[in-house]
This record gives C-alpha cells, sequence and structure tokens, in this order.
C-alpha cells in the first residue's frame, strides 16, 4: 500500500510511530520527542530537527496571513470555480514537504536504514518511520 | 461541482478497500437518505425560479434591475455553498493500517487522554477506523467514517459537516437566510403593490413563494444564529450539543476574531483520501550509518532510554540480547520466550529483566511515551536487579566500576554526570555507606552531576516523562488491574530476585532511578497512575528549576504531590548549596488536595514493597551504616494517610518502601530506610504527623542537612532510636520529637536550624 519502491535488499524490522502534539490544540505538530527506537539508528538532533522542520511547514500551511485571505475571497466570488484550476495554499506546502520528506529519506534516513511516511498519507496523523533490519550477507 | 466529490459515500478509493465497498454499496441502496436533500434542494431551486420567473420581471421593471442582479448573485452563492457543503469531503480520515495498531484492541485502553492549553481532553478509541480519535474528531454513524473537527451530519446536504466543508456550510446557512430574506421581501413588495390583483397568477405564485420561505425563514434562521454563535465561541456542534465545554473552558479556542477568521479565512484543509501517491523511490540498504557512541552517550535519554542506550552499544541489531553483565549473570530468556504476545515493535526496549505484567495494559502504540513504558519497567526492574544480588558481588563491582556506572548513571546523565554517577552508585552497591566520607564525597560529586545532567536531561526528560504517562494515565483499567498499582511488586516477584530488587523496580517505575533523573513527575504520575492529575504534576514538576529535577525522583514514590517535591528539592538543595527558597514557593502547595485519591493507590503499591525491602535491609544494612533519613522524608510523605503502616516496626511501609523505590538514586538511600524501620510506631506517628504540618520541604532540607552535613555523625541516624531520628539527632527520641512537633508548627520558614543538644546535634527542620 505504501508505493515506494525498494532495492529491497532490507526487511522491515518495526515501525515507529511519532504522534501528533496536541498542546497547542489542533494545530498540526508532530512531537519531537525521541522514540526509543530510534536510538541506535539515528542522532537525536538529526531526527529532532526532521521533526521540527515538518512543524514549521505545516504550522506555514495552516497559517492565517494574506495569502489564504486573497485565496478564500477569490473563491468566493468565483463560486469556488478557482479551485479547478489553482492549487490551494495548503497544497502547495504540502507539495513542499512531500519534497522535503523525499530529501530527508534519501540523504539521512535511507543510508541509516529507516524512512520517513509522510504523515498526509496517514491523514496527519502519525509521522510512520520504518526500521529496516540490518541485515547483511556475512551474518 | 469544484472540489472533492463526495456525496455519498464518504470516502474516496484510496482508503482501505473491502469495508468501505461494502458500506457504500450498502449506503447507495438507501433512499431514505435522499429524501431531505432531496426535498431541499426541490424548494430551494424550485422556489427561486419561480420567484425569477414571476416577481423578478416586475420588480425589475418597477424598481431596478439591480433587484434581480442581487438576488441572482445571492442565489448563486447559495447554490455554490451547497453544493459545496454537499459534495466535499469533510474531512474523512483513512483507516489506519495494520500495523498501526500492533496491539489487540482488547489491551489497548479505551481512552487517551491529552492536554491541551492545560485542559485534560480525551481521545477515544476508534474501532472501526483503528486509530485513537484526534481531538475534535468523531465517527459518523451514518458515514461511517472519522471525521476531523466533527461538526454533525447534516440531512440537508447528506454529509458529514467537518473540517474542509464547514466553512461552505455556514456560508450556505448565511446566504441562504439573506436569499430567504430576499425573496420574502421582494414577494411581499410585489404583492403590495398587486394587492388588487390578488388572483392573477403572478400574486398566486408570488404568495406561494412568500410561504414556502416564510416556513423556511425560521428554522434556518435559527440554525443560522446558532451556527453564528458556535463560530464566535470556537466550538462545534458537537461539542455544543454533548455539552463538552458546560461551564467549562474551551481549549480549541483563539478568541472570537480568530476563531471566525479561521472558519472564513484559512486555506482550504487538504483531503485525506483520494490523494495523488508520488511514488518515492528509495534505496535503503544495508550496511547502514549507526551514530556514534560518542553521539549515542550524548544524546539525552530520556528515562529508560539513557540507561537502555548503554546496554545497546553491545547490540549490534534492535534485539536486546544479551545483558551487558553477561559475564556477572546468566542473560534472562529472550523476550519474544517470555513473553511472545508481545510484538516487535516492544521487543527492543526490553532487557535483560521481565517486563512487569503493567506493561501490558498500556497500549504501547500511539505515543512516543508508549515504547519507554515497558523499557522503564524492564529497566528499571535490571537496576534494581543488579544491587539486590549481595550474593554475587563481582556483579556489583564490575557492574558498578564500568558498567553499571555507565548504564545507570553514565547514560542518563550523558552529558557530566558520569563521574558522579558512578562513585554514587558504586557506593550503593556496596556496603559503604558506613563511610560517612565518601557518602559526603558522592553527595557533592552527586549534585553537582546531577545538577548538569538534569540540565541536560530535563528538556527530553519532561516531555517524555509526561508523554509517557500520558499512555499511562488514562488507560482504563482492565478488571484485574487493581492488583497493577500493586502489581509492580508482582513484577519483581516474577523476576524471582530478592525482595529488595523487586520492591525496588514495582516501586520505580520511572527507570533511571539510579541517576536521579527527573523522573519524579513519572513517578509521581506511576502512582497516581489513574488519574489524570498526575500528568498536570508531571507537567508541573518539569517546570522547576534543573538541578531539582533531580530530587524529583525522590519522591517519586509520593502521589505527584508537591509537598514531597518540595522534600526533595530542599533535600538537594541543601546538599549541593543553600537552596533557595524559591524552589519551595515555586512549588504549588496544593498536592494536598491529590493525595486522598492516590495515597490508596500509593498505599496498595506500597503495601507490597515493605515485605520485600524488609529483606533488603537486613541484607543491606550491616552495621549501623550512615544513612540519611532526610532522603526518606521525601517518599515518605505520600504515605501520610498511613502512619501506622510507616510506624509499624515489622513493616515501615512508607520509609522502607520508599526507600525501595530509589535505592539505586543514591548511596544513602538504603541504609536510611533500614534504620527507619526500626523506629518505634509512636515516633513514626509523631515524624509522619510533623510531615503533614511542616512542609514536606522543611522536612526535607533539614533532613538533608542532616545527611549531608551530618556525615562523621551519619552512623547515628541509623539506629534504632526512631523516626524521629529524621527531624533530629538521635537523642531520646520522644523529647526530641516532641520538640519536633513544636517546631514543626512553626512559621513557614525554609529552613533547617541547628539546635544542640544532648549528646547529638539537634536539627530543627522548620518551613
Amino acid at each position: 500500500m505504501r508505493p515506494f519502491k525498494l532495492w529491497q535488499q532490507a526487511a522491515i524490522a518495526a515501525k515507529v510511530f511519532i504522534q501528533r502534539d496536541y498542546t497547542n490544540g489542533t494545530v498540526c505538530q508532530f512531537q519531537t520527542k525521541f522514540p526509543s527506537e530510534l536510538e541506535t539508528r539515528i542522532d537525536k538532533q538529526q531526527f529532532e530537527e526532521t521533526v521540527r522542520m515538518l512543524n514549521n511547514l505545516y504550522a506555514e500551511a495552516e497559517k492565517l496571513g494574506s495569502h489564504s485571505y486573497i485565496e478564500g475571497c477569490l473563491a468566493c466570488l468565483t463560486a469556488y470555480t478557482v479551485f479547478l484550476c489553482m492549487e490551494t495554499h495548503y497544497e502547495k506546502v504540502l507539495k513542499k514537504i512531500a519534497k522535503y520528506v523525499q530529501e530527508q529519506n534519501d540523504k539521512v534516513y535511507a543510508p541509516r536504514g529507516l524512512l520517513l511516511t509522510d504523515p498526509i498519507e496517514r491523514g496527519l496523523r502519525v509521522i510512520e518511520v520504518t526500521i529496516f533490519e540490518e541485515r547483511s550477507l556475512t551474518r | 461541482m469544484p472540489g472533492d466529490s463526495n456525496k455519498s459515500e464518504g470516502q474516496g478509493p484510496a482508503s482501505s478497500p473491502l469495508p468501505h465497498s461494502m458500506n457504500l454499496s450498502k449506503r447507495l441502496l438507501q433512499p431514505s437518505r435522499y429524501v431531505p436533500v432531496s426535498a431541499a434542494t426541490f424548494f430551494l431551486v424550485g422556489s427561486t425560479t419561480l420567484f425569477f420567473c414571476f416577481t423578478c420581471p416586475w420588480l425589475s421593471e418597477r424598481f431596478s434591475v439591480a433587484v434581480p442582479i442581487y438576488n441572482g448573485i445571492i442565489f448563486l452563492f447559495v447554490l455554490a455553498n451547497f453544493c459545496m457543503a454537499t459534495f466535499m469531503d469533510p474531512g474523512i480520515f483513512p483507516r489506519a493500517a495494520e500495523d498501526e495498531d500492533k496491539d489487540d484492541d482488547f489491551r489497548a485502553p479505551l481512552y487517551k487522554t491529552v492536554e491541551i492549553r492545560g485542559i485534560q481532553v480525551r481521545m477515544k478509541w476508534c474501532s472501526t477506523c483503528r486509530f485513537y480519535r484526534p481531538p475534535r474528531c468523531s465517527h459518523c454513524s451514518v458515514c461511517d467514517n472519522c471525521v476531523e473537527d466533527f461538526d454533525h451530519h447534516c440531512p440537508w446536504v447528506n454529509n458529514c459537516i467537518g473540517r474542509r466543508n464547514y466553512r461552505y456550510f455556514f456560508l450556505f446557512l448565511l446566504s441562504l437566510t439573506a436569499h430567504i430574506m430576499a425573496v420574502f421581501g421582494f414577494g411581499l413588495l410585489f404583492i403590495l403593490y398587486h394587492h388588487q390583483y390578488i388572483d392573477r397568477l403572478h400574486a398566486i405564485v408570488t404568495l406561494a413563494v412568500m410561504c414556502v420561505s416564510g416556513l423556511f425563514f425560521i428554522p434556518v434562521a435559527g440554525l443560522t444564529g446558532f451556527h453564528i454563535v458556535l463560530v464566535g465561541r470556537g466550538r462545534t456542534t458537537n461539542e455544543q450539543v454533548t455539552g463538552k465545554f458546560r461551564g467549562g473552558v474551551n481549549p480549541f479556542t483563539n478568541g472570537c476574531w480568530k476563531n471566525v477568521a479561521h472558519v472564513l479565512c484559512s486555506s482550504q484543509a487538504p483531503r485525506y483520501l483520494a490523494r495523488k501517491r508520488y511514488v518515492q523511490s528509495v534505496c535503503v540498504q544495508p550496511p547502514f550509518l549507526r551514530p556514534q557512541l560518542s553521539e549515542a552517550q550524548q544524546t539525552a535519554k530520556i528515562l529508560d532510554n539513557g540507561l537502555r542506550g548503554d546496554l545497546h552499544r553491545s547490540k549490534s541489531s534492535l534485539d536486546m540480547q544479551e545483558s551487558q553483565s553477561c559475564d556477572a549473570e546468566p542473560p534472562p530468556p529472550k523476550w519474544e520466550l517470555r513473553y511472545p504476545g508481545i510484538t516487535r515493535g516492544n521487543y527492543n526496549m526490553l532487557n535483560k529483566t521481565p517486563p512487569t505484567p503493567t506493561m501490558y495494559k498500556y497500549r504501547p502504540t500511539f505515543s512516543p511515551g508508549k515504547n519507554h513504558t515497558p523499557l522503564t519497567h524492564a529497566y528499571a526492574n535490571q537496576v534494581m536487579h543488579q544491587p539486590g544480588f549481595r550474593s554475587q558481588p563481582s556483579l556489583d563491582r564490575g557492574d558498578t566500576s564500568s558498567d553499571r556506572a555507565g548504564r545507570v548513571a553514565g547514560g542518563e546523565r550523558k552529558e557530566s554526570g558520569e563521574g558522579g554517577g558512578i562513585p554514587g552508585y558504586s557506593l550503593h552497591s556496596y556496603t559503604s555507606f558506613s563511610d560517612p566520607v565518601v557518602l559526603s564525597g558522592v553527595a557533592s560529586q552527586s549534585s553537582g552531576s546531577m545538577q548538569t545532567s538534569a540540565c541536560a536531561a530535563q528538556i527530553s526528560e519532561t516531555t517524555t516523562t509526561s508523554s509517557s504517562f500520558k499512555s499511562l494515565a488514562n488507560q482504563t483499567p482492565p478488571p484485574t488491574h487493581p492488583a497493577h498499582n500493586g502489581s509492580l511488586s508482582y513484577d519483581s516477584l516474577m523476576a524471582g530476585d530478592d525482595g529488595f530488587d523487586k520492591a525496588v523496580s514495582a516501586g520505580s517505575k520511572i527507570p533511571e532511578i539510579s541517576s536521579g533523573r527527573p523522573c519524579s513527575p513519572a513517578a509521581g504520575g506511576y502512582m497516581s497512575s489513574s488519574h489524570p492529575s498526575k500528568q498536570r504534576d508531571a507537567e508541573m514538576h518539569s517546570e522547576f528549576p534543573k538541578h531539582h529535577h533531580l530530587l524529583l525522583h525522590r519522591s517519586a514514590s509520593s502521589t505527584c504531590s508537591s509537598p514531597p517535591e518540595r522534600e526533595t528539592l530542599l533535600v538537594e538543595s541543601q546538599r549541593s548549596n543553600r537552596p533557595s527558597p524559591f524552589c519551595q514557593t515555586s512549588v504549588p502547595p496544593a498536592s494536598s488536595a491529590q493525595h486522598p485519591p492516590h495515597h490508596q493507590h500509593h498505599h496498595h503499591s506500597h503495601h507490597h514493597h515493605h515485605n520485600h525491602h524488609h529483606s533488603h535491609n537486613h541484607r543491606h544494612h550491616h552495621s549501623s551504616s550512615t544513612s540519611h533519613p532526610s532522603r526518606f522524608i521525601a517518599p515518605y510523605l505520600p504515605h501520610r494517610p498511613y502512619p501506622h503502616r510507616a510506624c509499624s516496626t515489622d513493616t515501615p511501609l512508607g520509609l522502607t518502601s520508599s526507600s525501595t523505590h530509589h535505592p539505586s538514586h543514591s548511596p544513602h538511600h538504603p541504609p536510611l530506610g533500614k534504620s527507619l524501620s526500626y523506629s518505634s510506631a509512636a515516633a513514626a506517628e509523631m515524624q509522619y504527623q510533623l510531615i503533614r504540618k511542616a512542609s514536606s520541604a522543611a522536612g526535607e532540607n533539614a533532613a538533608g542537612v542532616a545527611g549531608g552535613i551530618q556525615a562523621p555523625k551519619s552512623t547515628r541516624w541509623n539506629c534504632s532510636d526512631g523516626p524521629a531520628r529524621l527531624f533530629f539527632s538521635s537523642t531520646a527520641s520522644t523529647s526530641s520529637v516532641s520538640h519536633c512537633a513544636i517546631l514543626s508548627n512553626g512559621p513557614l520558614r525554609a529552613g533547617v536550624q541547628k539546635l544542640t543538644g544532648g549528646e547529638d546535634t539537634t536539627y530543627e527542620i522548620y518551613v
């Protein structure tokens, strides 16, 4: 179901789910707490940096600024037909997030046997981190 | 209509397949669901069409062409919002994947509490969708979906109103009200000008349209007004109708203006279903990079993490295969063999010692802290396990010097505390308690290290502890749960170790007992695990000054009460440097109210401990080893409601059990607990009352002073003089006790005063 292609030389050992942080309400934020399962796989700072960056991006997506206000007015005036042609601000940021997740996977997580799943695929409820087994031929 | 089309199905094709498709067919075959929306559409479109055909031509001629234009625009607006509200995905959550829910349903608690802006909000487990519903999410039985920011299911649009389409629904109501008012008004105008031609077709039609609009105006305007109030208050219909925030505070409101802005001006929320999936091509191929050891050491480990981090070093995979002290003891059976039901997700957290059975009661998933919980147990067992092996002195030595200290102290106090932790721990392991010089040295060392490490560990600690306790706190205990609070002791029984270890492991649910990490929130939280107030306490504790954090663990046995905190704060502050009064004042004194509900729990847990601790004390207490009664004041406090337990000579519940909770916290603890066990009942009772009356901080203060400063005389503390020693020197207990009683009722000034008298120096503890 997760449509990423793996050159499968590693099997999935475990999955860690980073839950949402609801301390500020329903704003999309994820907990930056470092899960114990990842201790041996990645640096805490690196991981927290990733989550913080994601949180910032989601905050930017949900920000009530002139951008979203103009978009709303335009949509009203055009009887929402503008949604057929234009991408909403949130969707634009989601694309940015997807690119960021991909980049993080390529640069940071895949070399460490981890894989981040874009939270949008889980309904923005969790960040799924897949931990791969370190199986080598010598073992 | 543009946007997402979601009329009756409720989810798109991209969500999980089978159940939805079956429901889809069932729902399509239900004609009754379409009656309201059909009627609404019919009346709306029909009436407006008639209005435009029969009334508007005359109006445009008679008055202005702006009339039909205005009506046309409003009607267009109504239609657009109506269609968006009807066809747009309200914010349906896709079903959770199977691997997201690792535990069985029956083992998962039904509710999980989350703190939102200081208010406890419950998240319910959705058995259909297989996740804990986020705040404001609700499962619509009509659509059979969990909807984000669920407002209500509107039959007139045959759709749920949720986060994504609430704006359109609200605007639909507003525009419909305006439209109805316009139609009714202009129709009335027409009739007024045509009253003598009332029998003509145009007039009859206009009258009919007026009747329909007049009839619908009352409920529509009422609903519009209702939603205007909801938007202003930042509530959903679901919350208003169920009375969630009746008389309470709504944690989701940002103020009227911001609430309105959020509804009307926020960017369109994204759809979760039927999204375009971008295939990620990722190459995941071993060998994998690993963080360096130094980095692992430096990462601030939460509760259990630090300890496990060191353990992990010896491991090449996620599996915990061998204990670090494999030379000293046989490795425990593999995790799966002991607990075959546990999934791998939790596997790597477990350590040599078997996890406590209570771990299963808690839902390990859905909380970053969840996985730490079992580890906490495991490590607690392990840590406590070691010192208890008196029969294996080599274990202690070997462990203490390198692994143990590194694991316990170093692991937790990554940045700084290793030096302090090691000697502290080694002292604990050995019987060198009687060496006051060493103890005092350790005290200063550990305090210094504790401070630095506490600083480092604080931030992650607090969040971790609070989050881990979220998973603990709101679990609906299964029928066997009442044993759980005491079952921690059962864990130790399971471990088959000596009583002390069991008691310690049972009592110390907080893993980093040894290094005095800021686990007191956890400790406190654990004690009242079923109380959400625990979380508040955890948060409260997390705000304390860093160097006090380490102190907090000592009050782990206390039920999330601030007085124990104050005690511990004072103890440590006395020890390291003069305590600032602020640490007392900063502690809200309101925890006493929490004690009554907690003490039962606490009592229950300690009840099992004292037996174990008693045996342990026999082992530890060789001679009148130095003990630091002050340290036990804090743990002793929670047992207030049961002074008798603490007083009983054979079962020094409060004192000994509390000490068992943190045997490794400091080398001083065990002897103290042991000494207290010999106290007389009366003295213990008096002492208990003193603790209750005076602030616990004061008591701790004195104890700490006594412990730290009086190191050379600490031997006296161990004698069987009685609990009065906690507060005073070991002179005649009765006199000192009475003296103590008087003093404790004195003015609330923090401090310890040294009063000379008798053969010993008496310390007056006052708050």
